[in-house]
């Protein structure tokens, strides 16, 4: 279980528009074990969904580039492969969901050209075996009358069919990494629920280990074993997901936490992080945290902190807990 | 879909029929006077008018109408002022020729358009994309008789590969087909480009490429079929430029096809076989924009023809 399917280090992401470079992921580190979940958490912007489009190699069609770090994916640095062996990859041993299960099914073909597609290229299964495969697949994330959904065009569906669809089009080959980029976001919170449920259930059946993008709270509660929180294309804490709940370390993931409402908690107004994520063209030099955070101190506008290992295998960025660790080395 | 087909069949009368009154009237008001044309230079007063009664255009405009529609209904389209043959007879022997060469240049537009905005999309920003959007403003902005006599000097006169006009073997369509289909390449090279730029874009796109499809299928798959929508329709509009074109380009090629027979049959106040052509038309433009609709409805599942 302990073995690294994925492993992530230093993963260095800029976006070279006109007005400049934006770096969107800067040093990310993150390992992902078979079988594991792990879920990745931020707000919008904090370069989540670049680190998932660096790992696909699917940044072509945007003016982001990976100049730094290494993705390995079974021991094989990804980024380093010819685009060809990236595609024997893709859609293959890596698989991915989009946030968007209404625009991210191509409206022009019928669902089940769409599934047979990639069972065909990776699976290459002939043309009877790749339908019948499809229609099992269909049937597996739990849409009825699947038979008759394989000639049905994508705006015949609502959302949530459409993001089992992705979800069955992403599970066809067994991947042995699924990339779910907020795949519930879209979705209204009973469909929500159904889904994660979906996504629980194939987690136990198969093998797949997930990766888990989102800003959702519950979802990382419900589904994940650890957990990376991500802030301005940095990871600032990593830990298992009870440790994180019970024992938040970085300000940033308290206010995350915080912000979450309880159930039975006669709260007036729910606690928010104030401000807003720093723009590309306006980071702090210190801790990119530093402006919105109310444990500042004077240094921390100065330093960016490290990641350190506060306790057994809990990451924090934080000069908080570096300044505790420097006592305790005392 | 078989009823929008006859629906839409059957609302090709009423449209002829409005469309073959203005084509009446504006025949009639061309300036000049067939009869003095027929009749000859030397002829009398007398002769003129007796000339104008044989033809009938000494009787008033509104009984001159009916009668050429109820030709129209007896398959029968009047004769000649020109040559005194019928006018069916005329058309029907230069329609053949035109019909090809709108097929080929169309053919030619396609293939070379496509490729071009194609290309432009995929390479954006790049020297692929500034050449062929240099080619597509050039063949917008460069006249279709001018680029037709450049071809002939260079490809006719100078190389000897190809005749300079006339009709007698394929290579008589090469030229002609190219000078007409020039300007509309360059229209579906942009509207490709624009159009498959924005669709690149799309989520559905990513999730194709996240497949492991090559990027061609990607492109060419994915993309180009949505991207058609907006391209097929300029195609079909272009059609008519194709129609107005042809008049040029056949005279520069001495073809002998419809387009010539139109400026031969103004310059002889030839009515009744302008009246006939002006309607053919109208009518292909109407047969266009039908196919144009169907097409539709092969690129988009969502439209449902009810």
């Amino acid at each position: 279980m302990t073995e690294p399917l994925l492993k992530i280090t230093d993963l260095k992401t800029h976006f070279f528009g006109d007005d400049g470079v934006v770096i969107a992921v800067d040093g990310v580190t993150i390992t992902v074990n078979k079988g594991e979940t792990v879920g990745i958490v931020g707000e919008s912007g904090c370069g989540k969904s670049v680190t998932s489009l660096s790992i696909m190699r699917l940044l072509q069609d945007t003016p982001g580039q990976v100049v730094g770090g290494s993705i390995e994916f079974e021991n094989k640095n990804i980024l380093e492969i010819s685009e060809k062996e990236m595609r024997g990859i893709r859609g293959n041993d890596i698989a991915m969901i989009f946030q968007e299960p209404m625009t991210s099914l191509n409206p022009v073909y019928k669902i089940g050209k769409q599934l047979e597609e990639a069972i065909r290229l990776h699976l290459k299964y002939d043309k009877k075996r790749a339908h019948k495969h499809a229609i099992r697949m269909l049937e597996l994330v739990g849409l009825p009358r699947a038979k008759q959904l394989m000639n049905e065009f994508p705006y015949q569906l609502s959302g949530g069919m459409r993001q089992r669809v992705m979800i069955a089009m992403a599970m066809a080959c067994s991947p042995k990494l699924l990339i779910a980029d907020e795949p519930t976001t879209a979705l209204d919170v009973t469909i929500q629920a159904q889904i994660l449920e979906l996504m629980q259930e194939l987690r136990e059946t198969s093998e797949t280990a997930i990766m888990l993008i989102t800003h959702d709270l519950g979802v990382v509660a419900e589904m994940c074993d650890r957990v990376v929180v991500m802030y301005a294309g940095k990871v600032v804490e990593e830990t298992d997901v009870i440790t994180l709940f019970e024992d938040p370390k970085h300000p940033y993931t308290k206010g995350l936490i915080g912000s979450v409402p309880k159930l039975g908690e006669n709260a007036e107004e729910l606690d928010s992080i104030p401000g807003n994520v720093p723009t590309p063209y306006n980071m702090p030099n210190g801790c990119k945290f530093a402006p919105r955070c109310k444990f500042a101190m004077e240094k921390c506008w100065e330093i960016d902190p490290n990641l350190i290992e506060t306790e057994n295998d809990h990451l924090v960025r934080c000069l908080l807990f570096q300044n505790k660790q420097v006592e305790v080395e005392l | 879909m078989f009823r929008f087909f006859i629906k839409r069949v059957i609302g090709i009368i009423p449209i002829l029929f409005i469309v073959s009154i203005f084509i009446f009237l504006f025949v009639h008001m061309i300036p000049g006077d067939p009869a003095r044309l027929v009749a000859g230079q030397d002829a009398t007063i007398e002769d003129v008018e007796n000339v104008r009664e044989q033809l009938g255009l000494d009787k008033p405009i509104h009984v001159q109408y009916l009668n050429f529609v109820d030709g129209i209904f007896k398959g029968d389209f009047g004769v000649s002022l020109k040559t005194s043959r019928p006018v069916y007879d005329e058309i029907a022997m230069r329609f053949m020729p035109t019909f090809w060469l709108t097929v080929w240049s169309m053919v030619f537009a396609i293939i070379f358009g496509l490729l071009i905005g194609v290309i432009s999309a995929t390479k954006r920003n790049k020297w692929q994309d500034y050449l062929g959007m240099f080619g597509a403003v050039s063949g917008i902005s460069v006249p279709s008789f001018w680029l037709g006599l450049v071809l002939i000097q260079i490809f006719a006169v100078m190389l000897g590969w190809l005749p300079t006009g006339g009709l007698e073997s394929w290579k008589s369509y090469i030229l002609p087909s190219v000078t007409l289909g020039a300007g509309v390449a360059a229209v579906i090279a942009r509207f490709t480009r624009s159009s498959l730029m924005d669709i690149l874009r799309e989520d559905y796109i990513r999730t194709g490429r996240a497949k492991g499809l090559k990027n061609n299928k990607v492109v060419w798959g994915h993309g180009l079929k949505n991207a058609m929508i907006p391209v097929v329709t300029m195609t079909g509009l272009q059609f008519g430029f194709l129609l107005g074109g042809s008049i040029v380009i056949e005279t520069v090629f001495s073809w002998p096809g419809l387009g010539r027979l139109l400026i031969d049959s103004v310059a002889f106040r030839d009515y009744p076989v302008i009246q006939a052509e002006m309607l053919l038309f109208a009518l292909e433009f109407i047969v266009i924009n039908l196919v144009v609709d169907l097409l539709y409805g092969f690129l988009n599942p969502q439209i449902r023809y009810d």
